[in-house]
């Protein structure tokens, strides 16, 4: 409508135009009104749905309020017969108590009775089971019931009467009878009083009595095993092991107390109480370990070696650092201070170790037995945590384990002293038996070095064990590499280099009378033997290190985090001395180079130069006929490697070659530059060349060609047709063919220019990239 | 396996109750354990540091101070780059034992190793050793000087970053010792104060008192 109002009815156009629209509008609206029809049928059917719906639920409705009836209904019964069966219980319970305590009246009526008389026939089991009954019983309550029940009042307080003095009387008796027992020493009767003490609730009573009566058992025992020792030590075949023994069978006792009384204390006394025992016993167990060590020390005169250990080390320290000790038996100088052989301390150490491993072996069993005791005793952490902390306390403050540690120093000390004397005995009596690449005294040292470390295993402390190491490692790292250096240091005497010590030498050799070539000889064997013991020793300790690291995983199953870190931190520190002894190598190889390899090598070298590069044809056939160059060097330096391979260690040989080849490239290379070519000059020097590393490359197992490559690119450049063939070399069209270059592109020219046949403006204009 | 530049071995000597065990937990695990008992030989800990970007592995070896586990710590000083001395500033006795301790470094040290001297437990009110007596004897005997409380944790992280330093500079020295001028310089650049003359005694390094004054040289 709208439509029509404001729309322009002038022309038939515009009215045919209008029509249309509102015909379209209509068609709509049909359409649309057709849409909503059709709705209606699934309208109404949802209605009805709803309709069914609803009244479905009303019916649900209804149900579910007659449940909730019953439900709170069934609650109701269910609270009245609960409450009902609680009233039983306490009832019950109620009963139980009564009945609990008509026992307890009856028993404590017949215990009143029963105690008397068994005091009276000495049955003491019996009062004592009567008394621990009447303990047992909750005696508060006991009086408020015969304040209950009255007339029976006066029966139950004398049952308690007499039950209480009883108890008193027991415990007198108890204790009386207990030390008349000690007093006859009848173990039997000791026992059973021992037994009864708990009956009458003095548990600590009865274990601080009867740990004191086992500690003068103990006492007795111990003095009697510590005179035994010392008649031992005087003559007997385990003499050395004389107080090694005393100490084993003495902590053996203690242990065995243990052993013995723990199920009897754990039934009579319950868990707990073995800690307290082992209070007492540890106090008997240091005072005989005192007297035990004093012995010892008196005996072994450990106080005096010591003395004279630490006065040699000290004399030592400040005489090395004045003089370097150069592998002399120390002990031949000294004559003034006593001597002490490491011979003689060895068997000290050894028993000072077996003292030491059954000590820990001792805290050990001790520990274990008694936190096992511990853990029983309670359910509360806490508790159980206080008491292992008064275990540990108890066992690491003791007088024992200060001895023991005492005695680990001890051993160190000695250990120490015997390691240092017999690795420089066994460097100073060196034997080198010929047809041997290496003397004894490497394999000697490391078998003490082993002896040693081994021997700290059975000491069984990882501590002790860390320091032998250290002390093995200083000893390597001094004694050892100082005896290998000076002797290195001497040189390798290879003829007379100059002239004015040929000049001593004759004239020695005349003074003496004696062929002075054999003692030139014997101090280049010596040397190569030294040469030769670096080596191996670098050997020697990566074995030494390796062996050691299992067998002391072996000897310490259980090591701590930190107790491991340790190990292997001091195994290391041993290992590193392998970098010194390769230094020694390195040492004595420079020394081999600047006294035999050089100043031989140069000159047979050196013949190239007198040899002539510019042949014809058959100055070319002339020199082939007869020695070359090349056949000539070939077999001077076969016969000089020859003469050292047999004397040498195969590392050592290779590095002889490895030096002898980069001295006789550099050398040779030298000479070359020195000399001009032509072509066929070229030719033979690449000849050459090829045949010297074929040579070289047999003469090793591993590879020289590295060695050779310079020389073999020079070889190349002066073997060339032409000067423009250089670039087939240096940029090959394949790449595969590429070859990396040791030259620089000035060395090419340089070289290029050794020719004379080529001309120089041909070598400038070559371009090299 | 963790990766770390350099390794160094600190090893702590001096009296028994000094405090070397509390500097050494202070320092790893930043504890201050009161009350725990004597060490047993040594005890021995590791920790990584970063020094101007540089991760380095400290491995300080704990020693017990009686006297009768002296065989098994004399065994450790052989290795160690670096030596820390403590005594305890409130106890007369643990300085007056300095010589002996130097007696024993002297004769299983390596000549070279780097020496502090530490009075620990600054904390305490009852000193006994006065600051200047304690950085005199250093200054004597050629150590590095620093007083902490392990309990306060004053300076200990200074003392082991500090030696962390100087040794990494002692090891690059060493590297290219050819250019000995060059690396005297160099010691300068790389010291965290910045202020270490060369050529000074070593003590002004590491002094905590008199490094305000020797910061303006």
């Amino acid at each position: 409508m709208t439509l029509t109002s404001d729309i322009d009815f002038s022309s038939s156009e515009n009215v045919n135009k209008i029509l249309y629209i509102i015909k379209f509008e209509e068609e709509n609206l049909n359409h649309n009104l057709n849409d909503l029809l059709a709705k209606q049928c699934k309208i109404e059917a949802y209605m009805a749905g709803i309709n069914k719906g609803i009244a479905r639920m009303n019916r649900i409705i209804n149900d579910t309020k007659k449940l909730d009836c019953q439900i709170a209904h069934t609650a109701n019964l269910v609270t009245s017969v609960s409450a009902k069966v609680r009233r039983l219980d306490l009832a019950r319970s109620r009963a139980s108590d009564s009945q609990q305590r008509v026992h307890d009246l009856i028993d404590l009526q017949l215990c009143g009775q029963g105690v008397t008389t068994a005091i009276v026939e000495e049955d003491y089991e019996v009062a004592a089971g009567h008394i621990n009954r009447f303990l047992a019983m909750d005696l508060q309550l006991l009086k408020r019931t015969a304040d209950d029940v009255q007339g029976s009042e006066s029966s139950i307080t004398e049952s308690v009467r007499i039950l209480e003095s009883g108890a008193i009387e027991m415990r007198e008796i108890t204790v009386r009878r207990f030390e008349e027992a000690v007093k006859k020493d009848d173990l039997a009767s000791v026992e059973r009083f021992f037994k009864i003490f708990p009956l009458l609730g003095h548990h600590m009573e009865g274990i601080e009595k009867f740990s004191k009566y086992i500690c003068t058992k103990l006492a007795a025992k111990n003095q009697k095993e510590l005179r035994n020792a010392m008649d031992i030590a005087k003559a007997d075949k385990r003499v050395h092991l004389a107080y090694a023994d005393a100490m084993t069978s003495l902590l053996e006792n203690s242990a065995r107390v243990i052993e013995v009384n723990q199920p009897i204390v754990e039934a009579y006394y319950g868990h707990g109480y073995l800690l307290d025992m082992l209070t007492i016993l540890q106090r008997q167990c240091d005072v005989d370990v005192k007297n035990l060590i004093n012995e010892f020390v008196k005996n072994r005169q450990i106080d005096r070696r010591k003395k004279l250990v630490n006065e040699i080390f000290s004399r030592n320290s400040n005489s090395c650092s004045a003089t370097s000790n150069l592998g002399h038996y120390r002990m031949n100088s000294g004559g003034a201070i006593e001597k002490l052989s490491p011979k003689d301390i060895d068997a000290t150490i050894v028993e000072i170790t077996i003292m030491h491993s059954r000590v820990e072996l001792y805290f050990r069993f001790m520990k274990r037995r008694v936190a096992m005791d511990i853990e029983e005793c309670s359910d509360d952490c806490n508790t159980i945590n206080d008491k292992l902390q008064n275990l540990n306390n108890l066992l690491q403050n003791s007088d024992l384990r200060r001895h023991a540690q005492e005695l680990l120093g001890t051993y160190l000390l000695f250990e120490r002293y015997f390691m240092e004397e017999s690795v420089l005995k066994a460097i100073g009596l060196d034997v080198h038996d010929s047809g041997q690449l290496s003397s004894s005294m490497v394999d000697d040292v490391f078998f003490i070095l082993r002896k040693s470390i081994r021997r700290s295993l059975t000491s069984m402390s990882v501590n002790g064990t860390c320091a032998v190491i250290n002390n093995a490692a200083a000893c390597l790292d001094h004694d050892f590499v100082n005896a290998l250096k000076s002797h290195l240091q001497q040189g390798y005497p290879s003829g007379y280099i100059d002239l004015a010590q040929a000049y001593s030498a004759i004239q020695n050799s005349l003074q003496q009378g004696k062929i002075h070539s054999s003692d030139n000889e014997k101090a280049r064997v010596n040397f190569l033997v030294y040469l030769n013991n670096a080596d191996i020793s670098t050997e020697y300790i990566d074995t030494l290190w390796r062996t050691m690291e299992q067998e002391i995983a072996g000897a310490y199953p259980s090591m701590t985090m930190v107790e491991k870190q340790l190990i292997e931190s001091c195994l290391s520190e041993l290992k590193s001395v392998r970098d010194t002894l390769k230094a020694c190598v390195d040492f004595g190889m420079q020394q081999l180079k600047s006294s035999a390899i050089n100043p031989r090598l140069h000159p047979w070298v050196d013949q190239y130069l007198t040899h002539k590069h510019q042949l014809t044809e058959e100055e070319l056939a002339a020199y082939e006929a007869g020695e070359t160059f090349v056949q000539f060097l070939i077999v001077q330096i076969d016969g000089f490697l020859n003469t050292f391979k047999p004397c040498l260690t195969l590392r050592n040989y290779d590095a002889l070659i490895s030096i002898v080849a980069s001295e006789l490239t550099t050398r040779l290379e030298k000479a070359i530059k020195k000399c001009v070519f032509n072509r066929l000059g070229g030719l033979v020097l690449d000849q050459e060349v090829r045949a010297l590393g074929a040579y070289l490359a047999s003469a090793t197992s591993w590879s020289v060609r590295d060695k050779m490559t310079r020389l073999t690119q020079i070889a190349t450049i002066l073997n060339l047709e032409k000067v423009s063939e250089i670039n087939e070399y240096w940029n090959p069209q394949h790449s595969s063919e590429l070859t990396s270059w040791r030259l620089s592109q000035n060395e090419v020219r340089t070289i290029l220019t050794l020719r004379i046949d080529f001309r120089m403006e041909d070598i400038k204009r070559i371009r090299l990239q | 396996m963790e990766e770390y530049k350099f390794l160094f071995k600190i090893v702590l000597v001096g009296n028994a109750g000094v405090g070397k065990t509390c500097l050494v937990r202070r320092f790893t695990q930043g504890l201050f354990p009161p009350g725990q008992g004597a060490t047993i030989g040594v005890d021995f800990m590791i920790k990584t540091v970063e020094v101007e970007g540089d991760k380095i592995k400290l491995q300080i070896w704990d020693t017990a101070g009686q006297e009768r586990f002296r065989s098994i710590t004399q065994s450790y000083y052989r290795s160690a780059h670096a030596l820390i001395l403590v005594y305890d500033i409130s106890c007369q006795p643990t300085f007056d034992c300095l010589p002996d301790w130097l007696r024993e470094i002297h004769e299983y040290a390596n000549t070279k190793v780097l020496k502090i001297l530490v009075g620990n437990k600054t904390d305490r009110d009852d000193r006994e050793i006065p600051t200047q007596i304690g950085e005199e004897f250093a200054k004597q005997h050629d150590m590095y000087f620093l007083e902490t409380s392990a309990k306060e944790a004053e300076n200990v992280e200074r003392l082991f970053y500090e030696i962390a330093a100087e040794l990494i500079d002692q090891a690059r020295s060493k590297d290219n010792s050819s250019s000995m001028n060059k690396n005297l310089s160099d010691s300068v650049g790389l010291s965290p104060q910045g202020s270490k003359p060369p050529q000074v005694s070593c003590c002004s390094g590491l002094s905590n008192q008199s490094s305000s004054q020797t910061g303006n040289t």
